[in-house]
Parts: structure tokens; C-alpha cells; sequence
């Protein structure tokens, strides 16, 4: 895969901002033709990209079929689809005092935007933001993780293929070129990846006042309740946990149980693990590899040095790349797995005494992009929801949520500043640019009350007007008979300032 | 106090819907009760006269405010998601979630607008919040800072004053979102600070000199508009506050055809609006302080437009006279930067597509004003053009219209301000999703197709294919 030169990348966005400014993007119509490529460019292509999963991760096709290209397809359509509606304008909900105004909101394109993928989903995170921001009317430039090159040659090739190179284009390369592309004025900045670039981006686009979307990781914990049914629970966690390789933002990074519990969800889990590979994954090749040595030899850091005691797996060989699914129990809080996102297939157990210790545990560290919770006890879901703060909660399963029709975005640690899927992510890339129309008729109807100098009494009545009511103060203790007579006195206070000649607020 | 302010709101006393609405409707009551005396500290802030206090910035923030009351239940309960055959069975639905402890900086321009309506927002949403107002208006300041803990619980918004010093302090302490008005310059410090912590940041800010951001808010005329009404409310639109609005119409656009009718509008409109010359009525706000004063003055020696009113500046009493500037240039001085004050430069054009192109070689401003009754002409303006809001034939008065998103783009800044969009920038949507142990099928591989991309539209039976045509390479969508 060849770097894009440096001296291009600065023709690259200007390119893209003639594109924009030329107004073609404007067009729904156009908006929509161009998402329909997106998805011809995904679905004519298909064996293609799970082959370059493969070179890139060494992902199952199977598994790159049913997630990656599935979901993204799911994505591409549902903006495809929707495009008009999203775009439409809205009026502003009835008001008797504003609507002479006709107050609309316009959903307008923010401009030339960047989306910097990374290399663990590097078709979904790049062309669902991609769709998005299509959709929302934007020109972009796009930034694929390097560590993927298998993937991001293949878009490279594709896109100027299916999509009108005026208003999409790719620009490849490592830390010079993403810096290049940096220090460039965009309208909004998407970057998914891990939080120490996070930083890096917002520092940049701080310079610029660029809004930016960041979608990080974390630690998702799952939290387990004894009473829950084990064996399902087990089978979705560790699903979760080896789907490609544990290398995704949203997999389940520890469990956590009480202690009295733990022996029985160990059983369980290494009984799902061995249900879902019958077969050594070394051999089957059912598990997606580390994506590089430098994090193969990360993983083999953390799992040497922990001073938990590895149940299953603990094998990790740097030269293929490949990890093993391990599962390690009796976990503190302090060990070598619990200091960093583990981003491999590799699962501790953390025995707590209770709920409460749990949801302290988790409320000690950032917050996570995901809560698992695993449990069929509704007052056990809600304790654990009401005193835990984290991007999104699934309860039950694993990895699924981000398909479903709600917003999903981190929160402190784990990300910020839009959401993905569906609508939200459309309005992660919109301005809403309201309108209002000022009738003349205004000034005459008490509005003319605002210029100077100020007539005393019509100025008063525009006040009242304008001004609101207030409910009594200790409204909660009235009562609901008892606040409806102080509404109705309330009311006719109001008459009687608007009608009165004495000052404005005595009557 | 930001250790306190977190672990009062990891007390969870803010989740209370009940307590929330307690400290909004105190939040209401403590400018209710107290509106002579911050009328009477703006008067001193900025020589604002009351009446302009009273309607623009009091009544606006108590709408505001009460607005958050009355919708703080439905802001703040969960949403379930629209239906979908493959996901109902997860219940998927939004929480909507407080992001924790905030910080709120404020301008000097509405010291009280500016601060408590974000304050309010911010409540409505279950944070708790540092606020620092602006030090440029002392009495203000001692004002809130005073009255807040008597109204609110102590516990869950604190004031924090200074000056550069302590906003560098807080600004090295990790938030969980940071809401600042005021200018670009300072607004690339705040982002670059937050940037440490990966903390959320709203913006509304106003150009700078340091930072050559030019998004200065225009209005365009039409020759055809009714110019009496325009020039009244772009006149006083511009004296309102003193021009220290972020939404001041800046500067005006006008064929040159139709510039000396438009000044004469103007200065009728001024006249009519000020009989009196505002130094002696006091009718008109003044500069914050002397250095801003300075900077006007600098701006109108520089100029080489031709002054049509006005032009006296007295720095001493922070005093800048309305003025109206005719024939001035593209490049002239009061075309660098914001003006924030009370002079408005009339910058003749050929015509409307020569407006759209002068307000496109700037940055994206606040606002655009378009005074015209013509629908296409409007509609040209506003479909040419970008900007954070829109407003036709009047000024101003788009912030306080119920249910509108009021938020800049580009150098005006990011997020919304105001209503729900306020309270949004306050909250994290937080899905939850609930898998029934039966929905393993599903996701059985033979259970699941790919999605079957549209080819054909099954009411036309058409085939859309997009191609590139033509010499000049554009894209077509043809049927067949």
C-alpha cells in the first residue's frame, strides 16, 4: 500500500472543498445515487473484503460475513433509505408566540469532513460514518488504518470506482500523513480508535475549533448475578469475547462475579469455549489473529505478568501472531490485566463480594464504552444501571446493541461528541440551521415595544407578555388542588400586571 | 470545590427528577426576586439602561429558565427506540443520562443570559456544575456569586471567580463537559485544555483578532424591502447592548444602487429611535471597558470610510458613539474583526450574487440577516450561504424563539445553546439493549441474509445506475 505524498494532501481537501462549495453535494437526490454505490461498492465485492480481513486479521469469513459486511450493508441501507426524511427540514413544535415567525430548522452539511478508521473493523467503522456523512451532504476525505493494508488498499481501489471522486477521497499513510492531514481546517473530525491519538486529534482540531466525534474503548465489564441463567450467559460472553480476537471496542474485557460464584461461571465458561471450538482455533483458524506483533507482544506482556491463575489457553505465539483464548481467575484490582483495555481474546474473572462491590469497582474506573450485565432480576438490572455511568448497556448478550436503532457513542474515556448509527450519526455530521421570518404586522402587535424610546406601558404589556409565570415555590407541598389555586391566582396576577399603569412587578 | 461538586453528584442527589425541578424553580425565584438589583448591576457593568435589561436579558433567561422547569420530566425519561423487526425483541430504548460535573464559562456581554441558562440546562440534566462568570463584570458577578448558594443547593453549583490565573487552574481539572461563550481565541485554549482530559466541549464564540476568524454577521438588503421597518430593527438590532451581541447585525450589504436610500432609512431609523443623543439619555449600553473602548477607536482611525453619523469615542467613559459608515471597502479596517460595538459599516455591492460571494470569502458567521419579502430572493441568500442561524427581516430575536437549535458553525463555534438542544449537550444518551435467551436463532448463519441491496424499485420497476457523463464528468442517475 503506497502513502499518500505529503504535498498532495493539502490539493486532497482543497479539492474537496471546491467539491463542496460547488454545491453538488446539496442535492438529495445526488446524496442518495451516491449511497446506493456505497452499497453496490460493498455488496459487488463481498468475497473480496472478507479476503482482506483475512490478510489483514486473519478473520474467519464467516464471521467477517455475518458482523462486519452484514452489519455495515444493514448500515449503508438504512441511510440509503432514510436520507430524505433525515434531511428534511423541521418546523420548531407550535408556539402562540412564535409562530408568526414560521420557525423551520434546516438540516445543513457541516462541510469537508475527516474520518480516521481503525484497523479492528476497518470496513464498519469507516464506511457506516462514511454513509453518514454522505447522507448529511458533506465531501470527505478518508483515513483507513494502516495497520489494516490488505482493507485499505481494497477501498482505495473502490471508492474512485463507485463513488464520485469529487466528493470521497482516500488518503493513505502512518503518523507524517495523518499529521499532515491534521493541521488542516476540517468541519467536523470522526476518529475511532484508542484514547492516547484521542488526544492528539482533539489537540490538532482544537486549533481549527473543529468539532470532533471520538469513539475510544474501555474495559466493559460484565457483571454477572448468580441467579442468572449460567449456561447462556457463558456462551455469549465468550462469543463476545473471541469475535475477532477480542479486538473489538465493544467486547466484554473482564467478568465479574462474587466470589462464592466463581468457580461455577469458570466451569461455565470454558464449557461454552470448548461448545464453540470444538476444534484448537490454532488449527481451525476460527479465531481472528492479533492484528501486529507489536500488539501480540502487548498481550503476551500482560498475560505473563499476571498473577491471576490461567485456566485455560495463556499461549501466545509473536511470530504468527496468533493468541490464544485464555481465561484467568481470582483477578485483582490491581493486576497486570485490569491496567489496560485488553483488546485480545484473553478473559479475567474478578471475584467481588457482592453487587455492590461490583458497581464500586466498576464506578472506580472510566467509564467503560459498553456494560454487560447478566441477569434476569429486574431490580438486579436497575441497581446496576442506576449507579454505573457507560456508553451503552446490553444486558444478556454481547456485541449486538450497535445494530440496534439507538444511539451509540461513548461517554468520558470511552468517546464523545456524536453517536453512531442510523439518524444520530447522520446528526453527528449535520448543522441544524434554524430560519425564522419577522412579519412586519410584529411591531404593531406589542413587539415595537422593544425600541427605544420606551413607552412605559406598552413596553410593560410586551414584558408581561413575554415574561413567565412563575409556579409557587414550595409547589410540592400544595399539593394538586393546592397548585391549581395558586395557577389560577397566578393567571390573574398576570391579568393584572399586563392591564395595570403601575410599574411592571407590583400590581 | 470540583472534588465537592463530584462527589455530590456521585451521591446521586441529582437524579431526582423532584430535586431537579426544586433547584430550577429556585434558580427561577432568585431572578425573580432579585431583578432591580441585577438590572442595577448590568447598569454598572455596562451601562445598560433597565428596560433593555429588564426585556432582553431577565425576562429571556426567566423564559429559559421556566421552560427547563416545565419540561424536565419529558427531557430527561427514557426513550424507546422506533420499531424495528429485528431488534424489537432486545427492547432497545435511550436513557438519558447526566455526563456529571460541568463547567460554564461566561461572557461579559449577558453575564446573566449566557451563564444561567446553560446553568439551567445543565440542572434540568442531573450535573453538577462549576460556574465562572466573567470578571469583566465585577458587579455581576459578586452579584450571582452572592445569591447562588442562597437559592440552590450549595452542594451542586459553585461559583468560581478570577481572572486568566484562575481559569487556567480549573481549566487543568477533568470535566465531563465544558459549555463556553466568548471569543475564538480564548475558545482554542479552552479546546486545546479539554483535549487532555477528553472532555466534550459546546462553543459559542465570536471572532478574534488573534485568531483571523472573519465570520462576521451580515445582512443583506434587498433594494425591494420595506427599508423603513428594516433599517428600525437593524438599528436596533445594532445599539442593542451597545453592538456587544454575538448576534449584532456587523455590517450591511447593499447594492450600491440603492445605498444612499438605505442610509437615509438608516439615519431616520436612528433618530427615531434616539431623539435624544444616548450620551445624555443614557439609553444606550457602553463599551465593558476601556480596552474594548480602545479597540473601537483604533478600528474608526483606521477606517477610511466615510462617516455618515457618530464617530466620537470617549474612552475615559467607555462611551462609543452610534455610528453609520458608508462606501467602506472590503479591506478596511472594520472589516478584520468583530466589531462589537455600536458602528455599522454599509459595504455597497453590485448585487445579490456579489453579497453571497463577499459573505462566502469570510468565515461562517452567527447569523445572517436577509431583509427582503421577495421568497426567491431569500431563498437564494439562504441556499448560497452557510451560517449557525437565519433570520429574516428583524434581528436578535432568533434566540429567544421556543424549539429552534441556536448554536454556531465553523469559527461561530459548535453544539446548541437553548431548549432541549441545551439540555442535550448536558446529557449521554445511553442505549440499553435487553437479549431474550431465545434470540440465539437469529443469528444463525443460515438464519441470517445478507440484506438484499435495492436494485430494482418495485413501483416503478426501474433499475437506478448511476454513471459519470459528459465532458465535464458529472454524475447522472438514469432509470431503466
Amino acid at each position: 500500500m503506497s502513502c499518500t505524498p505529503l504535498e498532495e494532501i493539502p490539493k486532497v481537501y482543497e479539492g474537496l472543498k471546491a467539491a463542496f462549495r460547488s454545491g453538488k453535494t446539496k442535492s438529495v437526490a445526488f446524496r442518495k445515487a451516491q449511497l446506493s454505490q456505497l452499497l453496490y461498492l460493498l455488496d459487488d465485492n463481498v468475497g473480496r473484503f472478507q479476503q482482506a480481513l483475512h490478510a489483514d486479521l486473519g478473520r474467519p469469513f464467516k464471521e467477517a460475513q455475518l458482523l462486519e459486511i452484514n452489519g455495515t450493508l444493514l448500515q449503508l441501507q438504512g441511510a440509503h433509505d432514510n436520507v430524505e426524511a433525515w434531511a428534511s427540514p423541521q418546523r420548531a413544535p407550535f408556539s402562540l408566540l412564535w409562530y408568526p415567525m414560521s420557525p423551520i430548522t434546516r438540516k445543513e452539511p457541516k462541510g469537508v469532513v475527516l474520518i480516521i478508521g481503525p484497523f479492528n473493523y476497518p470496513v464498519y467503522l469507516i464506511l457506516c460514518p462514511l454513509a453518514a456523512a454522505i447522507a448529511a451532504g458533506n465531501t470527505v476525505l478518508l483515513k483507513p488504518s494502516e495497520l489494516s493494508m490488505a482493507t485499505a488498499t481494497l477501498l482505495t481501489e473502490l471508492i474512485p470506482q463507485y463513488l464520485d471522486p469529487d466528493v470521497v477521497r482516500v488518503v493513505n499513510g502512518a503518523i507524517p500523513e495523518t499529521t499532515k492531514i491534521l493541521e488542516l481546517p476540517f468541519d467536523h473530525i470522526l476518529y475511532t480508535g484508542n484514547g492516547r491519538v484521542g488526544r492528539v486529534v482533539s489537540t490538532a482540531a482544537a486549533q481549527h475549533l473543529t468539532p470532533v466525534t471520538l469513539e475510544l474503548g474501555g474495559k466493559c465489564p460484565c457483571v454477572i448475578d448468580p441467579k442468572c441463567d449460567l449456561k447462556t450467559a457463558a456462551k455469549r460472553i465468550m462469543w463476545g469475547k473471541l469475535a475477532n480476537g477480542g479486538q473489538i471496542c465493544l467486547c466484554p474485557d473482564y467478568v465479574i462475579v462474587p466470589a462464592h460464584f466463581q468457580d461455577a461461571v469458570v466451569e461455565a465458561l470454558v464449557a461454552a469455549y470448548k461448545e464453540l471450538h470444538p476444534v484448537d482455533p490454532r488449527e481451525s483458524g476460527e479465531v481472528t489473529r492479533m492484528v501486529n506483533k507489536r500488539h501480540a507482544e502487548r498481550i503476551k506482556k500482560l498475560v505473563d505478568t499476571t498473577r491471576g491463575t490461567i485456566v485455560i489457553g495463556g499461549e501466545v505465539d509473536t511470530e504468527t501472531l496468533y493468541a490464544a483464548p485464555t481465561i484467568v481467575r481470582d483477578v485483582g484490582p490491581k493486576d497486570s490485566l485490569m491496567s489496560e483495555e485488553l483488546f485480545g481474546p484473553v478473559l479475567p474473572i474478578v471475584p467481588v463480594s457482592d453487587v455492590d462491590e461490583a458497581i464500586a469497582f466498576i464506578g472506580e474506573r472510566d467509564h467503560p464504552l459498553c456494560l454487560y450485565i447478566f441477569s434476569n432480576d429486574a431490580a438486579f438490572k436497575t441497581k446496576v444501571i442506576d449507579n454505573t455511568l457507560s456508553g451503552t448497556v446490553a444486558i444478556n448478550d454481547t456485541l449486538l446493541q450497535i445494530g440496534a436503532p439507538t444511539p451509540f457513542g461513548g461517554v468520558g474515556a470511552s468517546g464523545h461528541g456524536g453517536y453512531q448509527s442510523g439518524k444520530y450519526a447522520f446528526e453527528t455530521f449535520t448543522h441544524m440551521r434554524p430560519v425564522t421570518d419577522s412579519p412586519n404586522w410584529l411591531d404593531s402587535a406589542l413587539m415595537g415595544a422593544r425600541y427605544t424610546p420606551y413607552d412605559e406601558s406598552s413596553f410593560r404589556q410586551l414584558n408581561a407578555v413575554l415574561h413567565a409565570r412563575l409556579p409557587p415555590r414550595n409547589a410540592a407541598s400544595l399539593g394538586y388542588f393546592g397548585c391549581m389555586a395558586a395557577e389560577i391566582s397566578c393567571s390573574l396576577n398576570w391579568y393584572r400586571r399586563f392591564w395595570s399603569n403601575r410599574p411592571n412587578g407590583s400590581a | 470545590m470540583h472534588g465537592d461538586l463530584r462527589t455530590a453528584f456521585k451521591s446521586g442527589k441529582t437524579r431526582s427528577l423532584a430535586f431537579r425541578k426544586e433547584q430550577l424553580l429556585q434558580l427561577c425565584y432568585l431572578l425573580e426576586d432579585n431583578h432591580e438589583r441585577f438590572a442595577q448591576a448590568f447598569r454598572i457593568d455596562l451601562g445598560r439602561p433597565s428596560e433593555e435589561s429588564e426585556l432582553v436579558e431577565l425576562t429571556g433567561t426567566l423564559t429559559e429558565l421556566k421552560d427547563a422547569y416545565d419540561n424536565v420530566e419529558k427531557w430527561a425519561s427514557p426513550e424507546k427506540a422506533p420499531f424495528s423487526w429485528l431488534w424489537f425483541a432486545m427492547s432497545p430504548r435511550t436513557r438519558k443520562e447526566p455526563k456529571g460535573t460541568v463547567l460554564i464559562i461566561g461572557p461579559f456581554n449577558y453575564p446573566v443570559y449566557l451563564i444561567f441558562c446553560p446553568l439551567a440546562a445543565a440542572i434540568a440534566a442531573g450535573n453538577t456544575v462549576l460556574l465562572k462568570p466573567s470578571e469583566l463584570c465585577e458587579a455581576t458577578a459578586l452579584l450571582i456569586t452572592e445569591l447562588l448558594p442562597q437559592y440552590l443547593d450549595p452542594e451542586i453549583v459553585s461559583v468560581v471567580n478570577g481572572g486568566v490565573h484562575e481559569t487556567t487552574k480549573v481549566l487543568e481539572l477533568p470535566f465531563d463537559h465544558i459549555l463556553y461563550t466568548g471569543n475564538g481565541h480564548v475558545g482554542r485554549i479552552i479546546c486545546a485544555a479539554a483535549a487532555k482530559h477528553l472532555t466534550p466541549v459546546t462553543l459559542e464564540v465570536r471572532p478574534d483578532l488573534y485568531t483571523r476568524d472573519t465570520g462576521k454577521t451580515p445582512c443583506v438588503i434587498d433594494p425591494e424591502c420595506d427599508m423603513k421597518t428594516a433599517a428600525k430593527r437593524l438599528m436596533w438590532g445594532k445599539l442593542l447592548n451597545g453592538g456587544q451581541v454575538c448576534l449584532s447585525p456587523d455590517y450591511v450589504l447593499v447594492p450600491a444602487t440603492s445605498q444612499d436610500a438605505f442610509i437615509s432609512a438608516l439615519k431616520a431609523a436612528y433618530y427615531e429611535l434616539h431623539p435624544v443623543n444616548p450620551r445624555k439619555s443614557g439609553l444606550m449600553a457602553r463599551m465593558v471597558n476601556t480596552r474594548h473602548t480602545m479597540r473601537v477607536k483604533r478600528l474608526l482611525d483606521d477606517s477610511r470610510a466615510t462617516i455618515v453619523i457618530g464617530g466620537e469615542v470617549d474612552i475615559e467613559a467607555c462611551y462609543v458613539a452610534p455610528t453609520i459608515l458608508r462606501d467602506v471597502a472590503r479591506d478596511d479596517a472594520f472589516m478584520s474583526e468583530e466589531i462589537f460595538g455600536p458602528i455599522l459599516p454599509v459595504i455597497p455591492v453590485k448585487d445579490v450574487d456579489e453579497a453571497i460571494a463577499f459573505i462566502n470569502e469570510g468565515d461562517r458567521p452567527l447569523s445572517i440577516y436577509i431583509f427582503s419579502s421577495n421568497a426567491s430572493f431569500k431563498a437564494k441568500v439562504i441556499d448560497n450561504t452557510q451560517s449557525g442561524t437565519v433570520l429574516i427581516n428583524d434581528t436578535i430575536t432568533q434566540i429567544l424563539v421556543h424549539g429552534l437549535p441556536f448554536g454556531g458553525i465553523g469559527p461561530s463555534g459548535h453544539g446548541y445553546t437553548t431548549g432541549k438542544y441545551a439540555f442535550d449537550q448536558f446529557t449521554h444518551l445511553r442505549a440499553v439493549a435487553d437479549s431474550p435467551n431465545w434470540s440465539v436463532s437469529h443469528l444463525s448463519p443460515t438464519a441470517t441474509r445478507r440484506p438484499d441491496v435495492p436494485r430494482v424499485n418495485p413501483w416503478t420497476g426501474l433499475t437506478p445506475h448511476c454513471c459519470l457523463r459528459g465532458t465535464h464528468r458529472t454524475w447522472c442517475v438514469t432509470y431503466s
